[in-house]
């Protein structure tokens, strides 16, 4: 019995030191689900059906596999869209390959951090030239848009927080802190505060030791801060900061 | 009428040692450590593989020509008018959709082509396309585990010995500007080098960091099932700053009908075709 049960956890000591050395180890699972949350894309509703349709009818590049990388709507169904069923499309069908280091390798500690930028938004693509004009051509539409959007399905999703960014949202401060504090679920949202602070150069968050880290000479895209209160604190502080010297008067 | 002559002679002998068989470097059967410490995606394990031959430098335009001449194979950048490239004053992780791009003019005619580089690497190719040539060639891609064998070399960490995030410029052409708004020539290249140019790693091969980016066949899974490409080593566009994949850990992932002007690939032969 006891010669049985030796030879019984030698093979299971072997063939788990096996199967530990044939596969990609997985992360730990508070790290993968907040990766999940962090790379979950919210659809819109406006005029979805329609959009849906016309991504569907989309003649596929002749090929012999049938699967021929991303396929773009003509220039005429394009402009025939509205302005509302272009903000679907381009949510929900981003049109150019992104580049193969486009992605964000997750980190152990991921749950446990705030993020320097937005993680890419997967299935290795990234908005066209059209799709970023029409999103920065629109970005007051774009903005209420999101807003209502976030405001009936409790999220933002990352294609949200990406457009935010792309589009300079600053506006949307004060509801993008009113957002996180909500549940503080989210801290992808104080990375878009830390963003748009970065693009609107404000000076404070420019000298700052954060700024330092996440983006100076050293930062690089998987660079993250301790998320902690004081963390959190000090960026929402000086995000209203921000949007106060931003505002007109 | 000498000067001619001797112009002819040594453009010839330039483009015979490019046309030339790759050299090839074995790598024994045997068990090999893989991965990092602290990496969640590629952690650090052993892992027993068979013997390889690995191509001692990236597959060049000068062997990729062969292989459209002898077949008239047409990349899918050609049939589908959608490569992407670069040019400085782009944001970070922007490229420009060109429909005159491919593999002869891999950044768009604009940008020029690849005369006088035919010892470069081919870029303005898919993994498709690599796919294409390996099967003509008798060759295959490396596997994720077979490319960063070799490009360790026997090193624990996440360069080749000799090799420091400070020195990497010595054996890696990368991107050394704080940014892509402006162009950066410090090692003498904005895009692609020739292959060979820079130092090599302890058992041979060249460019294995920087340059381009090399396709691996195999998956992981963050795929999820879906037929994702993988390639490694960074590439000319990588910086420390954006993109610091030219070392032995990270991995890429892009579509499989994409072209860039940073993707390219090293082939392998199975040591018993050899």
């Amino acid at each position: 019995m006891k010669q049985s049960l030796l030879l019984l956890l030698f093979y299971t000591c072997l063939f788990g030191a096996q199967a530990q050395d044939a596969a990609y180890q997985q992360p730990p699972k508070a790290a993968m689900a907040y990766r999940e949350f962090r790379q979950k894309t919210t659809v819109p509703p406006y005029g979805l059906d329609n959009v849906k349709k016309q991504i569907a009818a989309i003649k596929d590049k002749p090929g012999e596999s049938g699967d021929e990388g991303i396929s773009a709507l003509t220039d005429t169904v394009y402009q025939s869209l509205s302005l509302r069923e272009k903000f679907t499309y381009a949510m929900i069908h981003p049109e150019m390959y992104a580049q193969n280091c486009d992605i964000n390798m997750i980190h152990a500690n991921e749950h446990k951090e705030i993020f320097g930028y937005l993680v890419s938004e997967g299935d290795e693509e990234t908005w066209s030239s059209r799709q970023l004009d029409f999103l920065r051509s629109n970005r007051d539409s774009v903005m209420a848009l999101i807003r209502e959007s976030a405001n009936r399905s409790r999220r933002m999703g990352v294609n949200y927080k990406n457009a935010l960014v792309e589009i300079d949202g600053w506006e949307m401060i004060p509801y993008l802190i009113d957002f996180y504090t909500a549940d503080k679920k989210d801290k992808d949202l104080l990375t878009v505060l830390m963003l748009l602070m970065k693009r609107g150069t404000f000076m404070p968050f420019i000298r700052s030791a954060s700024h330092k880290r996440l983006y100076g000479i050293d930062g690089n895209h998987e660079t993250a801060l301790e998320y902690n209160s004081a963390n959190e604190a000090l960026i929402i502080a000086r995000a209203r900061a921000y949007y106060k010297e931003r505002k007109p008067a | 009428m000498k000067t001619i002559a001797t112009l002819l002679l040594l453009i010839y002998c330039y483009t015979g040692v490019y046309s030339q068989e790759q050299s090839f470097i074995k790598i024994p059967a045997g068990s090999y450590e893989v991965g990092l410490k602290g990496s969640v995606e590629n952690p650090r394990r052993r892992i027993t593989i068979k013997a390889f031959s690995i191509a001692a430098t990236e597959l060049t335009n000068a062997e990729f020509e062969r292989f459209i001449l002898a077949t008239g194979y047409q990349t899918e950048a050609e049939r589908f008018k959608d490569a992407l490239v670069f040019e400085p004053g782009l944001e970070e992780f922007r490229w420009l959709d060109d429909s005159t791009a491919y593999w002869r003019y891999p950044n768009g005619v604009a940008r020029g082509g690849i005369t006088g580089k035919m010892n470069h690497p081919v870029t303005g190719i898919s993994f498709t396309d690599a796919l294409v040539y390996c099967k003509w060639a008798g060759v295959r891609l490396p596997t994720l585990e077979e490319w960063e064998i070799a490009a360790r070399a026997g090193s624990a960490t996440k360069y080749f010995k000799g090799v420091t995030a400070e020195s990497i410029s010595r054996y890696a052409n990368i991107w050394q500007g704080r940014d892509h708004l402006q162009a950066d020539s410090t090692d003498g290249f904005m895009y692609t080098a020739p292959v060979a140019r820079f130092q090599p790693n302890p058992w041979g091969l060249y460019d294995v960091f920087g340059n381009v980016f090399e396709f691996c066949s195999g998956s992981l899974p963050r795929d999820k099932g879906r037929r994702v490409a993988h390639a490694r080593g960074g590439s000319w566009w990588c910086s420390k700053n954006a993109c610091n994949f030219y070392n032995a850990v990270d991995i890429g992932s892009v579509n499989p009908h994409a072209s860039f002007s940073n993707l390219g690939f090293r082939v392998v032969k199975d040591a018993e075709g050899l």
